[in-house]
């Protein structure tokens, strides 16, 4: 019987497989290097505790019926229990809006006093168009809208950390919009800070194109973020979209939330973005709150995802 | 050992080692905080480290077929993430900058590396059938291929 010339010899074999073992070595070797030294910044951050910590929650459609989610209040609260186990005090809690479903007074109440509930200093919130359904936003101004300008716009400092609340879901044709008096505003309350100062960029609907044929943009957000441009760190959280997502665009960094209510489609995903019915036991992963801090001297805001638990 | 494989070893650990300090500098400077492209960045970084070194050390030729597929993966996902979006996650053009431009370089020259050296495989495969026993001797001496 002959050999095949072709067939690994036993010493081949073993050599083979100890340059594969060096291979997997080498990655796992290499990955804890570098996780070591992305770790040890963390480390430095988490020992020096964080300039400024806080939590994002978003999309809570109180009021919401059906079976994408047939307790919204329930995963809301549930939520808000998991701002209140963190291990710490955020500095402020931000709703990225569409607090209620259908802006009725009821809903505002329960979503108001729901919110009462997170053990933090500070809650602040922007509209989404959920909650200006038939009002232009007067009932949410009434009971969100204290300390804000025009339509329920703001900014604030905090730990060296300026703050800017858009209003982006009024005078929506099918793009979020701004508006020439907030696009004024913005630009205003940038213009005397150093190009070094942190940004936070809060809003409901993203300011960055995320999917222009379900509405998922801001038709005149570059002219905002253009007076953003100077500044070395720059970052954008909003919601409306129910789900994770990321975009680089230089030195601005946009953060799409998940939602604490139902999952939507992912963009393109179906012919408009309808909720979306889960599995049973599935709807908690879909579901979530986020963890943001920032460290003096570090350029990137460390954001944390937890789903529902 | 030719000149030529030296120089394509060399190659492939320098453009392996390129992509892997730009994917590895991200990943410290902020990308390790975006869901699942962090852990990709690390991944890719760590497994192109260890391919890089191992080839320069004169490994196997699977160790070749591995730096490319790891380097054409990676402009998939530049692509993806530069268009419909990958994992959750987009780009746009050349940002970060120069990091974008640097890494797509460095694996443009991973797969240009890898197609010449399939080249050099193919002619030398030939060449053996044409001289069975000659190319016989050497690959029991040497164990593996270039």
């Amino acid at each position: 019987m002959s050999q095949d010339p072709r067939a690994m010899s036993r010493r081949q074999l073993i050599r083979h497989a100890a340059w594969f073992g060096a291979a997997v070595g080498f990655s796992v070797v290499g990955g804890e290097v570098i996780s070591h030294v992305a770790g040890t910044a963390a480390a430095e951050r988490a020992h020096a505790r964080p300039t400024l910590r806080f939590a994002q929650v978003s999309d809570s459609h109180i009021g919401f019926t059906g079976a994408p989610n047939p307790d919204v209040t329930a995963t809301f609260r549930h939520a808000i229990d998991q701002i209140n186990n963190l291990g710490y005090t955020p500095d402020f809690v931000i709703h990225t809006g569409d607090l209620t479903h259908l802006s009725s007074p009821d809903q505002f109440d329960q979503a108001k006093q729901m919110l009462s509930g997170l053990r933090t200093p500070h809650v602040f919130t922007v509209p989404g168009e959920h909650d200006s359904v038939d009002d232009a936003g007067q009932k949410y101004r009434s009971v969100f809208g204290a300390a804000t300008q025009g339509d329920g716009w703001y900014s604030f400092d905090i730990a060296g950390v300026h703050v800017i609340a858009l209003v982006n879901t009024l005078n929506l044709k099918k793009l979020g919009h701004l508006g020439v008096e907030q696009l004024e505003f913005v630009e205003k309350d940038v213009a005397g800070l150093s190009s070094d100062t942190p940004i936070i960029v809060i809003s409901h609907i993203p300011l960055f194109a995320m999917y222009p044929d379900w509405g998922w943009g801001t038709d005149d957000a570059t002219q905002a973020l253009s007076y953003l441009r100077r500044f070395s760190s720059v970052t954008c959280l909003n919601g409306h979209v129910h789900q994770l997502f990321s975009q680089m665009e230089g030195n601005v960094t946009f953060y799409s939330g998940t939602t604490t209510a139902y999952p939507l489609p992912h963009p393109g995903d179906g012919p408009a973005p309808k909720p979306v019915t889960l599995p049973a036991g599935k709807l908690g992963d879909a579901l979530g709150i986020r963890e943001v801090s920032y460290t003096k001297g570090q350029t990137a805001l460390a954001l944390k995802e937890d789903k529902l638990q | 050992m030719t000149l030529t494989d030296i120089m394509l070893r060399i190659g492939f650990a320098a453009s392996l080692a390129v992509s892997a300090a730009s994917h590895a500098y991200l990943y410290v400077h902020g990308y390790q905080y975006i869901p699942t492209i962090g852990t990709a960045f690390l991944i890719q970084a760590s497994v192109s480290f260890a391919l890089a070194l191992l080839i320069l050390l004169g490994g196997p030729r699977w160790l070749r077929w591995a730096a490319a597929a790891v380097g054409g993966g990676s402009l998939v996902a530049f692509t993806l993430s530069r268009t419909v979006g990958l994992f959750g996650f987009s780009e746009r053009g050349w940002e970060p900058s120069p990091h974008a431009a640097i890494t797509v370089c460095a694996e443009l020259l991973t797969v240009a590396l890898w197609a010449g050296a399939l080249v050099r495989w193919r002619m030398a495969d030939r060449s053996s059938t044409a001289a069975p026993r000659r190319v016989g001797k050497v690959e029991a001496a040497t164990g593996s291929g270039p």
